[in-house]
Formats: structure tokens, C-alpha cells, sequence
């Protein structure tokens, strides 16, 4: 165990996931996502011939998180255990972040821009808001705070294959390079460099 | 399950899914557990980083699971056989066989040669489609790998001669010697929750609990275990014939509703029909299914959804829909693929009126008048059963307690003794002190048992016994031979007994037939003495390749009753009719017309998919999983979509030959181009109902209770087709035509 702070992160292992959709549905159900939202979404290209590969995409939560970088009014910010998160009340649904994430993880609403849920929407790791933890308003602007039980994001605990693997990011690290070892090549860590880059990023 | 039982002597998945993470080559024949069993993805994926294991799926789809496999071969649905022919042929010809395994446990090699040798890869590649090159690829990847795994499930089974291709992925694990041993096996996967503890309680219309089939014996041993006189038993019967005549199964039970009584096993028609947590769009032939209901007198649809079967009939009385209580609010022991037991705890009281499996149940008995004997082994310390069952939702935890012990009392054929409710409930709180790989306990209370306590369990102290046949270790530990359940000599007189040197450790090293009386002595004392001589309970004997007893003993290839090949149904038509199965005629052979394949060319098959379960009624009452798969579709080559002006998400036509009533029978789905068929193969998924032939019956539900989606049943135009042993339907393998609507 690390004594430094944790640091949350995502591993989505391209070379298990089986498009079983267990992390959209429990996502959903966890958080009450509205309908036409996905926090989560599994991605699967060359369907049906070889070479047929799915990719569970989440908010990748990185390190050096562009959404940040371009809100204009800072309605998305990184929190010390590296999870982003945006806040409901400042957001103003004008979709900067949206052209700035590599993973398409922001999320508008079609319809009611000025709902509840009219702002953006993303993925929250399973940690709530910036609201009270457990408060009523946390849970209808941003769905469950599993984090601040002391659980892991509902998508990685129902992962059929454990393709999707979340935590500390060095508990994490730990699986990337046992199953690198294992497969003496490709990690299928979709994403990671890019999310969390380990050299100096412009 | 037939199958297997007829080559080893129980009918049950051999190893256990984690057993996967040993093997070095594992063959997916006829499933695609990435959509029905995801979790077992885990083990399969291990097994192929970790051990760098060959994975070699065999499909007429490429599925989801075909997508991670090494080597993937496109079969032609419906010709198992001939391609596990040509497999052990390349075998025999080069010498891979195992043949320590071969002469000293199994019976009658030669017969199984002499077939074998019909198939070469010539002759697999024109039935298959399989060329001459992926065949040695894929037999050298099994020899070279061991041990290799075979995994299965209805795909194998869903054929006319189902039984027959499960024997033979039997026969190929045995060749290969991959029998008996951890990463080997041949380890079918039930789908459904429990559905191998239902087959174990006999759930099947031939057997009483635990296999002892429905004879006068089985009858006596059962009636003493429930602790009521034989003759009161027999006198529930019209007759000791009836009594001991199987009944009808679930694949063609309305025959007995609509066929006239002369032509039926029994002298008269089937009057009432009580659904208990089963679909009827997961049954074939459903314009005949439909015509039943309409026609039987009283229907009792017992679940916690409204089912298909509810709005299928045009009818307007006698059809009771009862709220189910589901597995959240019960507490009940199930039995999972793998043999293993678990003890399930209730998480709410049954809601609304809801009510439990047992409390409905006593509540039929009570009001059908055998209250007093169906209840007799309950005899808890708790209060007990109420006097009066008519409001009763739900009994106490206690009285699931005692249902298990009776299962512990009575079914000794199979060991199920030494899962008492007190060892689950103990491993319940023990879990995380089981190993992934082995499922064996690591210390703690459990030290030493194997999760779930899988079947034989001889008593209780007994670790259970993960993997059947297994003779490196002492019985004690869960070794085993091939059940002798055959007697100790074959009709043609050779022995059936296992040889010298071939038996469980610490015992006697020979074959010995099954202990006397074990599986009626309800004292247990023939168990406990063979057990004091390191024996198994029963018996040590062979496995076979010649199941004398069975049609077609040997296996061979049979076309599909529809098959696309007019000239292969003449080198290997299916069987002969036969005049009553199950109580029903079963024609074969008056029904393989040669000229279908003209009017029907495109074969047809179906299966699941992942968003949905069985019958679906749950899960299409499910906003997230509809939102995922929200439509009824036919998935169609994009060669087979050009060639008839069809483009993705057109509506389309699917035509069959309807043949027990002589008129098409067809469904209007949306069309899903993909190349995960091939050009000759349309694939549909079976959990739609609440349409039929065009028509939507979503305004027939009661207020409130129509799935979110409603879609045509891919069961209206499945084709006429059952198993010559079990009577399962040939869903895997028809014909169909399309058009576009
Ligand atoms: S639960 Fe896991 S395997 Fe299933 S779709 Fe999501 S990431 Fe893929």
C-alpha cells in the first residue's frame, strides 16, 4: 500500500471485454441515468468478422484532463484523488469539453437544455458531486457516491471478464503489467496514454 | 445431459468452469458463452494469457465468443458429428490417441473405429463445410495441447440427434485421454439459474428425483424416503401402467392437448396446463402451441411477470396469471453447472401479492387433498407449516431447510448427502477462503471442501467432488472412476469394469461394480462400508463408445430432419418414425422432405443474446436492457441481404415450412446485416414474444404489464424437429425463406 494519496484510474483491457453490457446497465441503474445518457458506452468495431474487438469507454478521469483545461467557466475541475468532476449548478451547457475529450465522455441531453439535467452530464467514478455526500441533491444531480462508501465504481465491481479494472492507480498499474506479462505483448490498455500520459504533456 | 450420462453414467458437466484456468486447449462447440455465460469468459480468457491456451470455436455464427478464439471454424448447423469423426480419425491415423485411457476404461473401441473411419476429411469437409486443413489444424491444436476442454450447449443438443453428437465430443475427450483430469473434460454449461439442480430433483417426465427413473423400485425408495405407504402413492395413479409411463415434455406437451387420444400414450387429452416459471416462446412450433392453449381448459401462468403465454391464445376466460415471488425474496439452495450447491439468502419479503415457489405449492397440495403427505418431512423445531395455506405468501427459512434435508435423505444415487443446509450456509459466510483455480478451501472452517460441495458428496464430511472420473486421488478426496451402471459384463460379454491399475488411490486397484443397495439404503450403510475400503460407492467401471441400449449405438451422421442437402439425406437420412415417445408419435423420416430444400434453401438457426434471458419477460420489461437491444431481428449475410434487395434495418419476411399442419408459418422482423453468418444461414434471437405473424398483441396484457418490447417469436417459424432419446427441439437446425415486406 502507497503512502501517498490515491490516485484513481481506469484500465479497459480491449483484449477481454465481451460487450456484455453489464457495466451500462449497472451504471445506469446505479446512478438513474436519464434515457439516451451513457455515462459508459461499449464500443465494438469489425463486428461480426475477425479481428472483432469492444472497448468499454468511460470518463477516463485523466491526469492532465483537457475538459479542465477549456471550460470557460470552470465548472469541471480535478479533485485530489484525480477523479474530474463537473458541477451542475456552474455549467453552462455550451459543450467545450465535449470537443476536447478524446473519449467522448460528456454527455448533453437532447430537449430540456435547461433541466436539471440539462447541463452536462458524464461519468462520476461512482463518487456523487460537489454536493453533501449522500444528500438528496447529490443523488439526483449526479447519481450514487460508491467512493465515499469505500466501494469501487459499479461498472469495474460487475465486470464479467475484468476487462474494466478500477482503483488506486498503483493497485491498477499492477494488474496492466501482470496481464502485459502474461501476454508477452499488447497490453489492450485502451486509452492509457493518452489519459494518463507519463511524460510531460504540452 | 442423455448424452453424457450414456458414456459415463451421470449426466452432468464433468469438471467445473474455473477448472478451465488448467486447461491448455479449449474447443467451444455449439455455444457462445461470451453472450449466455460472460462470467466464464473470465476462466477462458485466464486460461488463454495464462497458460497460453488454444481456443478454437466451432459455429455456424461467428459469435461474440468466436471474436477471442485462435482458430475458428464455420460449421454447417447440424453436422457435429462428422466433424468430431474427422477430428478423431486425423487422431487415430497419427497415433495421438491416449491409450492407457482408451483400453483400460472404455468399452467397445473397435466399434467406435470402425465408424470413425467413414469420415474422412474428404468426405467431413463436404458435410461440414470444414476444409481438409482447418480439420488437422484444429485435431493436431487438441493433441499437441493437453489437457484440452470441450464446452458445449444447445447447440450440441438442440438437433435431432442430440444425444448422439454429445456422445460424440465424449468419445473425443476420452480419445484424447483428457478424461479424469483438471483442465480436461467435457464440461457442458447448463443456462439457466439451477437448471442442473432441476434435472438432479427430477424435473424430467422419466425420472424421479436423483435418476432413479419411474419404476416400481424407484417408486418404493421414494415413497419410503417421503414416509408415505407405496400404496397410497399407487393409488394416485389410474393405473401401475400410467404410474410408471413417462409423461410428456416440455418440448411437445401440447400434442397432448390437440392430437386425438387414439393417436396419444394415454386415453385422453391433457386438460389443464400450470406454467411455473417457464416461457412458451421458448418453445417450438407455436402456432400448434397457441392452438393448445386456446383449446385446453384451464391455464395457470405462475411467475413474476406476465408471460408470452398470457396474451399468445384467443381467449377471454380460464387463464390465471399468479404473481411469482423472485429469487430476492426467498431463500431456496441451488445447483449450479458445475454441480456446486449455494445456500441463497432472502433479500425483501415477497412484495405485493407475490408469492413464493413452496408456499404456492403447499397450497396446490392442500387444496388438491395431499397436504398431510407432502409436507411430511417437514419437522423443523419452528412452528410449522399453517393449518390453512390461502394467505400465505411466504414460510419461514426453516422449511427450506427441510426440503434440502429430504434431497440429503433420499438422493443417494448421486451423492447429494453431504450438502446440508448447515455446510452451505457455513460456506456462505466462508467464501472468500476458496481458491479461484481449484475451488478448494484454504483454512478457516472449511478447510479442505470444495466450493459448493459439488456433487458426489457422500457425507458430511465429505469435500464433494469438483472433478467427476478423476483417479489420482483417494475417493475421501473426491476421486472417482466411470460409473459402473451397467453391470459388471456388456451383452456381447466384455467386461465393463474398469482394468487393473485403473482406479481410484488408496482402494483396490481393479474395476469393481457399484457398491450393493447403496443408492436405496436409506441408512447409508452400504455408502459408509465403501467407503471404509477406499471404493466408490458406484462401482469403477467403463465409459462407452457402444451404447448398446439407445438408437444408434455408435453414433452416426444424420442430416437434420430439414436439411438444405437433398443428396446427403440420401447417404444419411435421419430415423425412422416413431409410433409414441413421451406419449406422442414422433415421425422422422415422413417428415425429411428432399424437396424443401427448393422452396426453404436458407437454413435456420437461433440462440440468445446477451441483453435477454429464456422467454424474456423480465428482461424486456427492463428500460436499461430494452435500451440496449430494444427489436426483434434476423441477422442476414450481406450477400444473402443483396441478392434479395434487403437492406439494414428493412422489414423482411421469414418463411418456413410449417410441417405438422401443412401451411408456411412467418414472422415479420427488422433485418440486421452482418457477416457473423454466413450467406447460406440466418440467425434469429428467441426472446421476443407478443407478436405474432405480423400481428401485435401488446393490447391483450393487463393494464400496466406489457414489456417495454413487444417482438415476433423466432419459435413460430422454428421447424418440426425433436431428439430421438430426449425429445429436446431441433431449434438449431431448420429452413426458411425470406422476402422482403
Ligand atoms: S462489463 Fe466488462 S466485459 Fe462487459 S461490456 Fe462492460 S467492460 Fe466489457
Amino acid at each position: 500500500m502507497a503512502l501517498t494519496t490515491a490516485r484513481m484510474k481506469f484500465y479497459i483491457d480491449a483484449k477481454r471485454c465481451i460487450e456484455c453490457g453489464g457495466c451500462e446497465v449497472a451504471c445506469k441503474n446505479e446512478n438513474n441515468v436519464p434515457q439516451g445518457i451513457a455515462r459508459i458506452r461499449v464500443v465494438t468495431v469489425n463486428e461480426g468478422q475477425p479481428g472483432e474487438t469492444n472497448i468499454a469507454v468511460p470518463c477516463m478521469h485523466c491526469s492532465k484532463a483537457p475538459c479542465v483545461a477549456v471550460c470557460p467557466v470552470d465548472a469541471l475541475y480535478t479533485r485530489p484523488d484525480g477523479i474530474v468532476h463537473v458541477n451542475k449548478e456552474t455549467c453552462i451547457g455550451c459543450g467545450y469539453c465535449l470537443y476536447a475529450c478524446p473519449f467522448g465522455a460528456p454527455q448533453f441531453p437532447k430537449g430540456e437544455p435547461f433541466g436539471a439535467r440539462g447541463v452536462m452530464d458524464k461519468c462520476t467514478y461512482c463518487a456523487g458531486g460537489p454536493d453533501e455526500p449522500f444528500s438528496e441533491k447529490e443523488r439526483r444531480f449526479y447519481g450514487s457516491n460508491r467512493i465515499a462508501e469505500g466501494k469501487l465504481p459499479m461498472c469495474a465491481s460487475v465486470c464479467s471478464t475484468k476487462a474494466l479494472v478500477a482503483g488506486d492507480a498503483e493497485e491498477v498499474a499492477k494488474v496492466v503489467r501482470a496481464r502485459a506479462v502474461a501476454r508477452g505483448s499488447g497490453v489492450g490498455a485502451w486509452g492509457w496514454e493518452t489519459a494518463y500520459p507519463t511524460g510531460p504533456r504540452l | 445431459m442423455a448424452g453424457l450420462a450414456q458414456v459415463f453414467g451421470f449426466g452432468a458437466m464433468t469438471n467445473h468452469q474455473n477448472d478451465i484456468r488448467n486447461s491448455r486447449s479449449v474447443m467451444i462447440i455449439g455455444m457462445n458463452p461470451a453472450e449466455n455465460h460472460p462470467i466464464s469468459m473470465q476462466h477462458i480468457l485466464t486460461a488463454k494469457e495464462v497458460n497460453r491456451a488454444v481456443i478454437i470455436s466451432v459455429d455456424p455464427r461467428f459469435t461474440k465468443t468466436s471474436a477471442f478464439a485462435n482458430i475458428y471454424c464455420r460449421l454447417r448447423s447440424g453436422t457435429d458429428i462428422p466433424f468430431i469423426y474427422g477430428l478423431i480419425n486425423i487422431i487415430l491415423a497419427n497415433g495421438w490417441e491416449d491409450k492407457k485411457m482408451v483400453n483400460e476404461r472404455t468399452y467397445d473401441f473397435e466399434a467406435l473405429k470402425a465408424e470413425v473411419a467413414k469420415f474422412d476429411a474428404a468426405t467431413v469437409a463436404d458435410i461440414t463445410g470444414v476444409s481438409k486443413e482447418q480439420l488437422f489444424q484444429v485435431a493436431k491444436a487438441m493433441a499437441d495441447n493437453r489437457p484440452g476442454t470441450v464446452i458445449w450447449a444447445m447447440g450440441g443438443t438442440q438437433h435431432s440427434n442430440g444425444t448422439a453428437v454429445v456422445r460424440t465430443y465424449c468419445h473425443l475427450q476420452l480419445v484424447l485421454g483428457n478424461m479424469g483430469r483438471p483442465g480436461g473434460g467435457c464440461d457442458v454449461f447448463r443456462g439457466h439459474d439451477s437448471i442442473q439442480g432441476v434435472t438432479d430433483i427430477g424435473g424430467g417426465p422419466e425420472t424421479l428425483p436423483g435418476y432413479y427413473g419411474i419404476a416400481e423400485t424407484a417408486w418404493k425408495h421414494w415413497s419410503k424416503v417421503w414416509d408415505v405407504p407405496y400404496e397410497w402413492m399407487l393409488s394416485r395413479f389410474k393405473s401401475k401402467e400410467m404410474m410408471e409411463k413417462p409423461g410428456f415434455t416440455v418440448a411437445r406437451w401440447y400434442e397432448g392437448v390437440l392430437l386425438d387420444p387414439k393417436e396419444l400414450g394415454q386415453d385422453t387429452n391433457i386438460k389443464a396446463v400450470f406454467f411455473m416459471g417457464h416461457s412458451t416462446n421458448s418453445m417450438s412450433q407455436m402456432d400448434r402451441v397457441k392452438r393448445a392453449l386456446e383449446k385446453v381448459e384451464l391455464i395457470v401462468d405462475f411467475d413474476p411477470f406476465v408471460t408470452n403465454t398470457a396474451v399468445l391464445p384467443d381467449r377471454t376466460d380460464g387463464i390465471y396469471v399468479m404473481p411469482a415471488a423472485t429469487n430476492y425474496e426467498q431463500w431456496c439452495s441451488s445447483t449450479n453447472t458445475n454441480r456446486d450447491l449455494q445456500w441463497r439468502q432472502r433479500v425483501v419479503d415477497p412484495v405485493f401479492e407475490a408469492r413464493t415457489d413452496l408456499a404456492i405449492l403447499i397450497d396446490l397440495a392442500e387444496r388438491l387433498g395431499f397436504k398431510k403427505q407432502f409436507i411430511k418431512n417437514m419437522k423443523g423445531s419452528w412452528k410449522g407449516v399453517p393449518a390453512s395455506m390461502k394467505e400465505v405468501k411466504a414460510l419461514p427459512e426453516q422449511t427450506i431447510d427441510d426440503v434440502l434435508r429430504e434431497v440429503n435423505m433420499g438422493t443417494l444415487s448421486i451423492g447429494y448427502i453431504g450438502q446440508t443446509p448447515e455446510r452451505l450456509k457455513r460456506q456462505q459466510q466462508w467464501a472468500h477462503v476458496f481458491d479461484i483455480k481449484t475451488k478448494k478451501a484454504v483454512g478457516g472452517p472449511v478447510d479442505g471442501e470444495q466450493w459448493g460441495l459439488p456433487w458426489p458428496c457422500w457425507h458430511d464430511k465429505h469435500p464433494g467432488t469438483s472433478i467427476l472420473y478423476r483417479t489420482d486421488i483417494p475417493v475421501a478426496q473426491g476421486g472417482s472412476g466411470f460409473r459402473a451402471l451397467w453391470g459388471p459384463k456388456a451383452p456381447d460379454g466384455q467386461t465393463m469394469l474398469a482394468a487393473e491399475g485403473s482406479a481410484p488411490a488408496g482402494g483396490p486397484n481393479a474395476g469393481y461394480p457399484a457398491q450393493k443397495e447403496y443408492a436405496t439404503d436409506l441408512t447409508r450403510g452400504a455408502i459408509k462400508e465403501a467407503m471404509a475400503e477406499g471404493r466408490h460407492p458406484y462401482g469403477n467401471g467403463r465409459a462407452r463408445f457402444n451404447s448398446w441400449n439407445i438408437p444408434d449405438p455408435v453414433p452416426t451422421h444424420r442430416e437434420p430432419i430439414h436439411s438444405p442437402r437433398p443428396d446427403l439425406i440420401a447417404k444419411w437420412p435421419t430415423y425412422d418414425d416413431v409410433k409414441e415417445h413421451y406419449r406422442v408419435p414422433q415421425p422422422y423420416k415422413s417428415m425429411q422432405k428432399p424437396e424443401w430444400a427448393k422452396q426453404y434453401p436458407i437454413v435456420l438457426t437461433t440462440g440468445r443474446i446477451v441483453e435477454l434471458e429464456g422467454g424474456s419477460a423480465a428482461e424486456r420489461a427492463d428500460w436499461w436492457l430494452v435500451e440496449l437491444n430494444p427489436e426483434m431481428y434476423v441477422e442476414i449475410h450481406p450477400k444473402l441481404a443483396n441478392d434479395h434487395g434487403i437492406k439494414n434495418g428493412d422489414w423482411v419476411w421469414i418463411e418456413s415450412p410449417e410441417d405438422m399442419d401443412g401451411k408456411p408459418s412467418r414472422i415479420k422482423v427488422k433485418a440486421k446485416v452482418t457477416k457473423r453468418v454466413g450467406p447460406d444461414t440466418v440467425f434469429l434471437p428467441y426472446h421476443w414474444g407478443g407478436v405474432f405473424e405480423g400481428k401485435s398483441l401488446a393490447s391483450k396484457y393487463p393494464e400496466g404489464t406489457a414489456p417495454y418490447s413487444v417482438g415476433e417469436s423466432a419459435n413460430t417459424v422454428t421447424n418440426y424437429g425433436y431428439d430421438r432419446v430426449t425429445q429436446m427441439q431441433e431449434t438449431k437446425t431448420g429452413l426458411c425463406r425470406i422476402k422482403k415486406a
